[in-house]
């Protein structure tokens, strides 16, 4: 997992400087530790640093999401991806 | 690198199975305390998952197997016997041995590991637990308990509710630690409302996908107590900062500030708001009033729960308080001050002959701050004594089932505390001392039955701090000294001459003769005849003494005495003729000043009264065969030996003195009533005197005086 989170760094990073919005799919994520998610959130701060949109889809599976809420990162109980985006914990600016 | 850790992690570990030694042993007398058989399976739980982390496979995978079992015991499926105590020992001592050795033990080591590990799984098999007990050692289990005995905690435990604070190290990550896990674990152990911070979280240009840039408060309500949440953190103890305090008592108390919680909880202010008001607690209630987001008595409820929140954390923070030292370091340190005082006495010896004004008040605080060092440094090398009882215990248990006899050791004064060095030579005088006291003092219960006792005897290893000395009484409830067959085995040995009358205490001090052992039959324990004159040459080493007492069928009690320090001392400089001489200050009673005339008068009888006591007294100059004239008014230092008071007459008492014990060296060891040197502040050497060996030879000259006036 968290040799994960280095390349995601850079996918995202080289996403961001590539286009206006990104979207990422959930879907097919096992699941999730904190370093991974640390790149998510920092990649919603730098998109609303640049004016960019950072965007969930898809349907987050059961198991991370209850590992999010479980960890009071998410505060949602829906298992939709786009509602995730408003629900964790200080994501979005 | 890895070295280094690998050396970290057999330390520590090592430290584990000695407090896993001592909960076992305390949880043999107590089997249904739950904090104990917790505690037992901490232990062996950090070991097997740093050991795996250390690539240490054999201990990890044994531990494993012993872990399995201790978790059954600890949900109340195992009764928790003698013969699981005795086993779980043994694996304790095993993994002792497997830690010793990096990669595959050896074929008869694995072999044991092997049989140990079959017995272990024997045990699970037939305790009363879920599954059917099997026949065969089922019946060996069976009797302990049944599954309604859980360990008392979890039965007793009520629920309470903590505010646990939990900040990962930046480079929790490193390791592959799963923080998300963990604080899952956390909530999951009760009622749990989880509040993260991710506001320290950078922009992903800033980002350090290595780094945790996160934290937790978590108020949690659970029934498991803080040992549980602790448990959650057990492998990552160093990588995480946790504080768990309980809240309930604050929440009836304070009920109104429980606001600024509900404040946060809710979102309608964050905690980063909240820190910066502290800083500005005017505008933030301002800002925050002006939005219309909280209200006055809201905001100034949650500044005073923030600060609460603060103070945790700060405690938190703070109770990291000891730090690891390698104790060769320490050794170089107090060499290193020794050497310090020595040449703060050359610097107020020059000040003084100098005469100069401002230099001597530098002297004089330079002086009061090395003492303070000195002080402080000697007190970082004190250690409880306690840290050593365990072994003791140990050695009582093994040794009674060994010999067949009942026998329970108390201690007394386990904070009692002692120079490191000190305290590491000590071990074996009082391993010995106490085997000697099961062996041959405590008998067999039948025996202990018939004269009245009860079955199990009891040792007593008693510290306490006595002026300079820390007294150690080893006591047991035996039949005592057998003062006749000492005398036989003595006389048999040609140690004493058939005729020869002795005194109690002459005769029990035999015991410490070379090669005197009265065990008619050589058991593996004493009887070798090494052991009591081992005790008696060691505790000598130390500047120590040992004394015995004992009553013919109560028990024996050996005393020890030992200085709490063998590096420095005060000491009271005192000066004959040219020479210098230091006489500890921890048994300097009182000074007098006597005429010359006066004590010649005394002649041969060397006797003054001190305090409506007679007192011998012995001149140094006569003693050590100074030369010079004697002054006209002579001073006698009294000074207090092991049982009695002696005088030293000198001409001259200088002062209290910083002594720094050098000692003198094979070619002196055989030089009566001195016991070290030290070095003056002029460079010059100064004899300290050996206080109990003097008044011995005083009080003998004493008895030949009295013998040859009375024939």
């Amino acid at each position: 997992m968290v040799d994960k989170a280095a390349p995601l760094r850079d996918e995202l990073l080289a996403a961001l400087d590539a286009s206006d919005a990104i979207i990422l799919d959930l879907s097919l994520v096992e699941d999730i530790d904190l370093a991974c998610l640390q790149v998510l959130y920092a990649a919603a701060r730098s998109a609303s640093a640049r004016a960019k949109r950072l965007r969930f889809q898809g349907t987050v599976p059961a198991r991370v999401a209850k590992r999010l809420a479980a960890s009071g990162l998410s505060r949602g109980s829906s298992d939709r991806a786009e509602d995730l985006e408003a629900s964790l914990v200080d994501f979005t600016a | 690198m890895l070295d280094k850790f690998k050396a970290t992690f057999r330390e520590e570990a090592l430290e584990l199975l000695s407090q896993l030694e001592d909960t076992l042993l305390e949880l043999e007398s107590q089997p249904l305390n739950g904090e104990l058989i917790n505690a037992a399976f901490r232990a062996i739980h950090t070991i097997k998952g740093s050991s795996s982390m250390f690539g240490y496979d054999s201990v990890s995978k044994f531990t494993h197997e012993v872990e399995t079992v201790l978790d059954k015991c600890r949900n109340g499926e195992l009764p928790i016997t003698k013969d699981f105590i005795g086993l779980t020992l043994k694996a304790r001592d095993h993994i002792r041995i497997l830690l010793d050795r990096e990669g595959p033990p050896e074929p008869p080591i694995a072999e044991e590991g092997e049989s140990l590990l079959q017995r272990f799984r024997d045990f699970a098999q037939g305790g009363p637990g879920p599954r059917p007990a099997k026949a065969g050692r089922g019946a060996e289990g069976a009797g302990g308990g049944s599954p309604s005995a859980a360990p008392a905690a979890d039965a007793e435990a009520e629920s309470a509710t903590y505010r646990v604070v939990l900040k990962p190290k930046p480079e929790i990550f490193r390791n592959g630690t799963r923080v998300l896990n963990l604080v899952q674990e956390l909530a999951e152990l009760g009622q749990a409302g989880v509040f993260p911070h991710t506001e320290s979280i950078p922009p992903l240009e800033e980002l350090d996908p290595e780094r945790c840039y996160c934290s937790w408060d978590v108020l949690l309500t659970t029934d498991k107590g803080t040992n549980a949440i602790r448990d959650v953190f057990i492998f990552v103890d160093d990588l995480v900062e946790l504080g768990i305090e309980p809240v309930a008592e604050q929440l009836a108390a304070e009920g109104g500030r429980r606001l600024g919680e509900i404040l946060v909880e809710r979102g309608a202010v964050s905690a980063e708001d909240l820190r910066q008001a502290l800083g500005s607690q005017k505008r933030l209630g301002e800002v925050l009033v002006e939005k219309n987001i909280v209200s006055r008595p809201q905001v100034e409820s949650a500044l005073v729960e923030q600060e609460h929140l603060k103070k945790v954390q700060e405690r938190a923070e703070t109770s990291v308080g000891s730090i690891r030292v390698a104790s060769d370091k320490l050794d170089a340190l107090v060499d290193l001050v020794g050497e310090l005082v020595t040449l703060q006495a050359r610097l107020s010896r020059t000040s003084f002959d100098l005469k100069d004004g401002p230099l001597s008040s530098i002297a004089e605080q330079y002086e009061r701050l090395i003492s303070q060092l000195r002080d402080n440094t000697m007190s970082i090398r004190m250690l409880p004594i306690g840290s050593t009882f365990n072994k003791f215990r140990r050695v009582v248990r093994d040794l009674s089932l060994e010999l067949g006899k009942e026998a329970e050791l108390l201690t007394e004064g386990a904070e009692t505390e002692l120079d490191k060095t000190v305290i590491e030579k000590l071990g074996d005088p009082l391993v010995h001392i106490i085997r000697n006291s099961l062996d041959h003092g405590i008998e067999l219960p039948a025996k202990r039955e018939a004269a009245g006792k009860p079955r199990a005897g009891h040792i007593l290893l008693a510290a306490r701090h006595s002026g300079a000395y820390v007294l150690i009484q080893v006591s047991d409830d035996g039949k005592g000294l057998d003062r006749d067959a000492i005398l036989a085995k003595a006389i048999e040995r040609g140690i004493v001459s058939p005729g020869q009358d002795l005194s109690d205490a002459e005769a029990y001090q035999l015991i410490f003769a070379p090669g005197f052992s009265t065990a008619k039959v050589v058991t593996q324990v004493s009887g070798r005849g090494v052991g009591m004159d081992v005790v008696k040459r060691e505790i000598d080493s130390l500047g120590g003494s040992v004394q015995l007492a004992s009553e013919a069928g109560k028990g024996m009690t050996v005393t020890l005495k030992i200085p709490l320090t063998l590096a420095i001392i005060e000491g009271l400089l005192v000066r004959i003729d040219k020479e210098f001489y230091v006489v500890p200050l921890s048994s300097v009673d009182g000074c007098i000043e006597i005429p010359k005339e006066e004590l010649a008068a005394k002649g041969e009888r060397k006797i003054i009264s001190y305090r409506d006591e007679l007192v011998p007294y012995v001149d140094l100059r006569t003693f050590f065969e100074s030369g010079g004239e004697e002054p006209s008014i002579q001073q006698i230092v009294i000074a207090a030996a092991q049982d009695s008071r002696v005088g030293f007459i000198v001409d001259q008492v200088v002062g209290d003195y910083q002594t720094v014990i050098k000692p003198l060296g094979r070619m002196y060891k055989d030089v009566e009533g001195v016991s070290g040197a030290t070095i003056l502040g002029d460079g010059r050497v100064a004899l300290i005197l050996d206080v109990n060996r003097l008044a011995q030879v005083v009080q003998r000259e004493g008895l030949r005086r009295n013998s040859a006036a009375g024939a």
